[in-house]
This record gives structure tokens, sequence and C-alpha cells, in this order.
């Protein structure tokens, strides 16, 4: 996954804290050392969530978004009502949708936008293009 | 529903976006693009040429790319890890485990862009094929060992034809229904140039995972290198020397990890446990 790794690194110590706060008193207790794996599969998923989040604030995504009649804060209320799994397949099915359009694995630019756009529309039951959206109103 | 109501234009807009996107209605030579600055011409030198057995591409193409990073194993001892005799061929996951057992990086990239920069960077990657057609199927693994912009070819070591210079139109048709799938075997304190930082942590990973400790370690101390404000690099160093005994060492990674991400639960747990194995 090559996209916006730093934005992705930003968003992952943002997301480490706020998960402190829930769990460091209960940490201390236990006596056992967290596999390398479970800690990529928990950073990498919050990441993704956050990059995205991070895309619906620029401002040409947002002024498609309203272009598209939708509001931002609904757009965003739905993101975050996504499962770890879905992001995990919007972002995989991002990848490959572009990599035989000679972006070559990493999504950037116009296209990006593009995706972004159809993901809220997707979200919001205007279109269907991704596989593993859900209408979320009926 | 108020939303789909906002215009036959944008309904048109959102209908002919996918069409573009998905590559449907692509010509050819757009996937063949590259930026204006991509090195013309490559080639990686000291890739052997291995004669498959029959079906043996699979474990042909690894052998060609663990000889040429300095591995002493043959195409049979390979097969024996990897192919599926049932299926008359090796299955994509397989070449990557038989890979890792072997305490190699193997990540999968894509995409014809990240393909020459690994040439570039002097890595031969083994690409997945389909010679045939999709109704007349014809998998095959060949190691990319070079390319030549200007004379628009590719050059492959195929186990079946030994060198094998190829048109760049006819390899991407041939790439494409492989669906662009392509894997950089390194040892393991090299790095691929094309990969992202999440799929070489996963491969590092992967290697910790299938027991090959010092392997993985040896990936980690290259990603720290390479993404040195990532804690989750020192982490896995930390797991790995910890694995191999070294808890000093592995003290010395979670508390530099700690330093990059002063709030992870999990760098503050595994240290704590080995502050408390020492007794500090």
């Amino acid at each position: 996954m090559r996209f916006a790794t730093q934005m992705k690194l930003a968003a992952t110590v943002f997301m480490a804290v706020q998960l402190t706060l829930a769990t460091q008193t209960t940490t201390a207790a236990r006596a056992e050392m967290l596999s390398t794996g479970a800690a990529i599969d928990r950073y990498a998923a919050y990441a993704d969530r956050e990059f995205l989040l991070g895309e619906l604030q620029k401002k040409e995504i947002r002024d498609e978004i309203i272009a598209q009649g939708v509001d931002p804060a609904e757009a965003e209320a739905r993101l975050r009502a996504l499962s770890d799994r879905e992001i995990a397949s919007i972002i995989s099915q991002m990848e490959e949708d572009s990599a035989g359009a000679g972006a070559a694995g990493a999504v950037v630019g116009a296209l990006l936008t593009v995706f972004i756009v159809l993901l809220v529309t997707d979200l919001l039951c205007l279109t269907s293009v991704f596989k593993f959206t859900r209408c979320a109103t009926r | 529903m108020r939303h789909a109501l906002t215009g036959v234009f944008r309904a048109a807009l959102l209908i002919c976006i996918p069409v573009v996107l998905l590559g449907c209605a692509q010509a050819v030579d757009r996937r063949l693009e590259v930026p204006a600055d991509q090195v013309t011409r490559a080639a990686v030198p000291g890739v052997p040429l291995i004669k498959q057995a029959d079906f043996h591409c699979g474990p042909a193409s690894l052998a060609m790319v663990m000889q040429w990073s300095g591995l002493d194993v043959t195409q049979s001892e390979i097969a024996a890890q990897s192919f599926s005799p049932g299926a008359e061929g090796t299955y994509l996951a397989d070449m990557l485990g038989s890979a890792r057992r072997r305490g190699q990086l193997a990540v999968p990239v894509t995409g014809f862009q990240n393909l020459l920069d690994e040439i570039a960077a002097g890595h031969p990657v083994i690409v997945f094929q389909n010679l045939g057609l999709n109704f007349a199927l014809k998998w095959h693994y060949a190691v990319a060992v070079g390319y030549d912009l200007e004379a628009r070819r590719i050059i492959l070591h195929s186990g079946e034809l030994d060198r094998m210079v190829m048109p760049l139109r006819l390899f991407e048709r041939t790439w494409r229904r492989g669906d662009y799938w392509a894997l950089v075997v390194l040892p393991p304190g090299e790095l691929p140039a094309a990969a992202g930082e999440w799929d070489v942590l996963r491969a590092a990973e992967a290697l910790e995972r299938a027991g090959q400790l010092r392997a993985a370690q040896e990936a980690y101390a290259a990603g720290a290198a390479r993404w040195p404000d990532h804690w989750l690099w020192q982490f896995g160093l930390g797991n790995t020397r910890y694995g191999r005994g070294d808890l000093q060492g592995a003290r010395r990674a979670f508390l530099w990890a700690r330093r990059l991400a002063p709030d992870v639960p999990e760098i503050r747990q595994n240290l704590a446990q080995v502050n408390r194995e020492l007794g500090v």
C-alpha cells in the first residue's frame, strides 16, 4: 500500500493517543507479549480510516461532495460507521481498480478525488460502485 | 429523497466516471504509460537461467531469484515446499510461503510502474502471466530481469524458453490476464524499491510468524532505517529480539518505539514485560 504513507502515520499516532486513554489502565496488569501482527492489523485499519476522513477535509473533495447535494458532515458520519473490514475492502478496491489505469497501486490526484466522492455517494445510496459499501439509509 | 433529484447531468457524470475509472474502455497503451523521468533501460545482472522441470515454472522462478540473492537452493528443494502436483502448478500463496520459509523477504507488487522501478533498482521480479487466453489458460511464472522503453520490450528469464525478449504490449496483455501479480523476493536486509511501507511491514511480520526470527529482525531493522519515524518497526524489532532471547536488545527497541509513540499501549505492555523479566 503505497499512497499517502505520511498521512497515515500522522493518523496512526493520533489514534494511538486516543486509544491510550481507554486502555492505559488495563494493560499494566497483564503479563504477556503482544504480537507484531496484531499491532499491524490494528493500526493499519485506523490509518486507513483516518486517511479517508482526512481526504474528506480537502477543499476539492468537499466542493464536489456538496455539488452532489451531500452534506459533508453526514458523509463523515457514514464513513466513521463503517467496520474495519469494510474500510480495508474499500482501500484495496481503490488500489485494484486504479492499478490497471496506469496509476500502479498508488491512488493519487484526480482519480483519488473521484474515488472518495463515489465512496460518499455510495454510502448515501446515490451510486453503487464499491463492492463492500452498503446503502445505509434503506 | 432529495439527494436523488440533483439533476440529470450529475447522474450522467456519475454513470460515466466508473467506466473510465475501472478501465473497461481503456486503450492498452495507457496502461504502459510511465513518467518522463523513468529510466529508459535497465537490467539486473547475475540472475541465473534455470531450465524448469515439467510444470515447475514457479519453483524455477523462485530458484533463479533466490540463487541471484546468494542462497544455495535448488528448484526441486523449492518445489517440495511450494509445488502442488494435483494442480500441476504452484499457487501464488505457496510462492510467498516458500520464499518466507527460506528466510527471504517476499513482497507482492503490482502495476507496470512498480515493476519497472524494481528492475531499475536492481531487483529481479517474478511475474505471473497467462500466456494463453481467458478461455484457454496457460499460467506461467517468469522472472523479469530487464526492460528497454525505447525498444518497447521486456526481458524475462523463463524456465520454459530461457531468455525471452517480449514486446511490452504483448507482455502487458499476458500480465493483465494474470491480474498484474508480481513478487519481489529479496534477502531480508534489502527492501523493495516500489512497495509501500505497510506491505513491507506485513512481509517482515510474515517472516516473524513463519519462525524466521533472524530474517524478520533484519527486515525490521532495514525498515526502521528507511522509515525512522514509525514505531511499528521498532516494535517488531523488539518482539523478534525478545523471541531470540535478546532481552536487552528488545528493551532498547521498545524504549525507542516509546520515544516515537509515547502513548501506544502495545509498546508499554511489551516494555513492561521485558523490564519485569530483566528485573529492571
